[in-house]
């Protein structure tokens, strides 16, 4: 699904984002990208979602070469990538319905179908009931929510989250993890991007590990967090919950 | 999406910003107005003043002044000349009689000029008809001295100089308003192009999100071009309401010549709707002008990630 070959990314001002990066990633795999701040994580995922062009190499989406799109596919390719990120990049002037509605909108449904299909993602995450909030009067937890819903709207195949809990307390972070693995757990890839190594190790799965740029180390990683789930009894972060 | 529902969307979103930044675009669309509201004022006075003369010199008459003591059979041989030139309408014979007349009927104020001489004061003269395309010949000039030769002759008098000159004077009235239009035209274009430099800055919160979900460059600039256009045409359609009630209440209020001249006829129907659409076109081009594709970049595309930091890698 998302193949990368000898990937770097060289800035204008020289600094490197990325160095030779060579990886596989299947579809519906739940991948953490992990590293200190500056070892490019970021740019890892600008690549993939067409933000940044890589200097050398090549990046393969859905078998798409994207590292050559044209500036004018990127727009198409965007629409079956969901991205989040850490400050959520909600617009305050718009209610909870209208910041998740952009996609809908951009392809010509009327207001009812975007109403409605504003209404079944932001159920997906627990929100249909602040639907006609303003951000401002959402919490960090909700508003990661709304950015969430904003990107699943158009049911897309891969998922990137850039420091989706950067911004939130421990609690607030757990809410929005389960919600990401649920999410995949649907069949969508997952590239979280975390430099929170708790979080990983409690959760396992892939991890990979970028040092200045290289890709350092590329490990599956056993975790408790689908035991510890297990033995809760509450149900996971959905309308029904609320 | 349709380019049905594409142009709705870009009129909603137009709108909304013109209204959510109402005294920017008020200013810009003013902008517009003035420019095009002095370029048609130009254009006004120079139709109504190259009408005018278009019907002047449709009516100039040549006039051969006759010596005193040129005789019958002289003149009867210079009518016959006339009668064979080229563009030849009519001649008639102003005797001296009829010439005091005129005299007295055009300035009555002077009439007593007129008294007191021995004989008559004012010559004969023949009042040559030639065709307008006769009249802008510019053969003609020689032709006409040619006559001054005859010996009957004592003066050739024609229009065409000062009617020349007026032209030359319509001439630099619409020079003034391509130049000032043109001037005021590229600050009204200035103008609408910071105004939505300055939307697209206040929104490009919004612009980076519709980029990042999937929106076409289409999709996120059309509602700026709209809206540039939009501006461009109501400044256009204010200028011209602007001139067209002036000009009524100039028309039917004042009672001079001059104004008569100048305001006889309004412009055209499509010269008025040609300044409108003027204004739309400078609208779009500012519009256009305004988003290159930085304005619209969110700000650190080409820049490392937010979280870079040399001491940390």
């Amino acid at each position: 699904m998302i193949e990368l070959y000898n990937v770097t990314k060289r800035y204008p001002g020289g600094q490197l984002g990325l160095s030779d990066v060579s990886l596989k990633i299947a579809k519906g795999q739940l991948v953490f990208l992990t590293g200190a701040s500056g070892a490019g994580k970021s740019t890892f995922l600008k690549l993939i979602y067409c933000e940044e062009v890589p200097t050398e190499g090549n990046i393969l989406v859905n078998g798409r070469n994207v590292s050559s799109l044209p500036r004018n596919k990127i727009p198409y390719l965007r629409r079956t990538i969901g991205v989040v990120f850490q400050n959520f990049r909600l617009i305050p002037r718009k209610t909870v319905f209208e910041n998740v509605a952009y996609l809908p909108r951009i392809l010509g449904l009327d207001r009812k179908n975007q109403k409605k299909l504003a209404y079944e993602t932001l159920r997906q995450v627990g929100l249909a009931h602040r639907i006609n909030a303003f951000p401002v009067q959402l919490s960090g937890g909700e508003q990661q929510r709304v950015a969430i819903a904003r990107a699943l709207i158009n049911q897309p195949e891969i998922l990137l989250a850039d420091e989706p809990t950067g911004n939130l307390d421990p609690e607030l972070s757990e809410e929005i993890l389960r919600l990401l693995l649920d999410i995949n757990l649907r069949g969508t890839t997952v590239i979280f991007a975390t430099h929170d190594r708790d979080l990983i190790t409690r959760v396992g799965h892939r991890v990979l590990t970028l040092r200045e740029g290289s890709l350092a180390d590329d490990r599956e990683l056993p975790g408790s967090f689908y035991s510890q789930e297990a033995d809760k009894t509450g149900p996971a972060p959905s309308e029904e919950a609320h | 999406m349709t380019l049905v529902q594409a142009l709705a969307y870009f009129t909603r979103e137009a709108l909304l910003n013109l209204v959510r930044g109402w005294k920017v675009s008020l200013l810009a669309i003013l902008t517009i107005t003035v420019s095009l509201f002095l370029t048609g004022v130009f254009l006004l006075v120079s139709n109504n003043l190259g009408a005018v003369i278009d019907g002047w010199r449709a009516e100039s008459k040549v006039v051969i002044y006759l010596e005193p003591g040129a005789e019958s059979q002289a003149i009867a041989d210079l009518e016959e000349t006339l009668r064979q030139a080229p563009g030849y309408e009519r001649v008639a014979l102003i005797d001296v009689v009829t010439a005091r007349q005129r005299f007295e009927q055009a300035f009555p104020s002077m009439a007593d000029l007129l008294e007191g001489w021995g004989e008559e004061p004012l010559p004969r003269s023949l009042e040559l008809s030639l065709t307008t395309e006769r009249l802008q010949d510019p053969n003609l000039g020689t032709w006409l001295e040619s006559l001054r030769q005859n010996p009957v002759v004592m003066m050739v008098d024609d229009d065409r100089d000062w009617l020349d000159q007026l032209e030359a004077v319509v001439l630099v009235l619409r020079g003034l308003a391509l130049m000032v239009g043109g001037i005021l035209l590229a600050t009204a274009m200035f103008t609408i192009s910071s105004v939505i430099r300055l939307t697209a800055y206040l929104y490009r919160d919004e612009i980076a999100v519709m980029r990042l979900v999937g929106a076409t460059e289409f999709f996120i600039r059309g509602p700026f071009y709209l809206e540039g256009l939009l501006q461009g045409l109501v400044g256009g359609s204010l200028a011209i309401g602007s001139l067209w009630t002036i000009f009524s209440v100039a028309k039917s209020q004042s009672t001079s010549l001059l104004t008569s001249i100048l305001a006889s006829e309004f412009l055209t129907w499509s010269s008025s709707l040609g300044l409108v659409a003027l204004g739309g076109l400078a609208g779009l081009v500012g519009a256009v002008a305004s988003l290159s594709r930085e304005t619209l970049e969110s700000p650190k595309a080409e820049e490392p990630p937010a979280d870079w930091n040399e001491e940390d890698s």
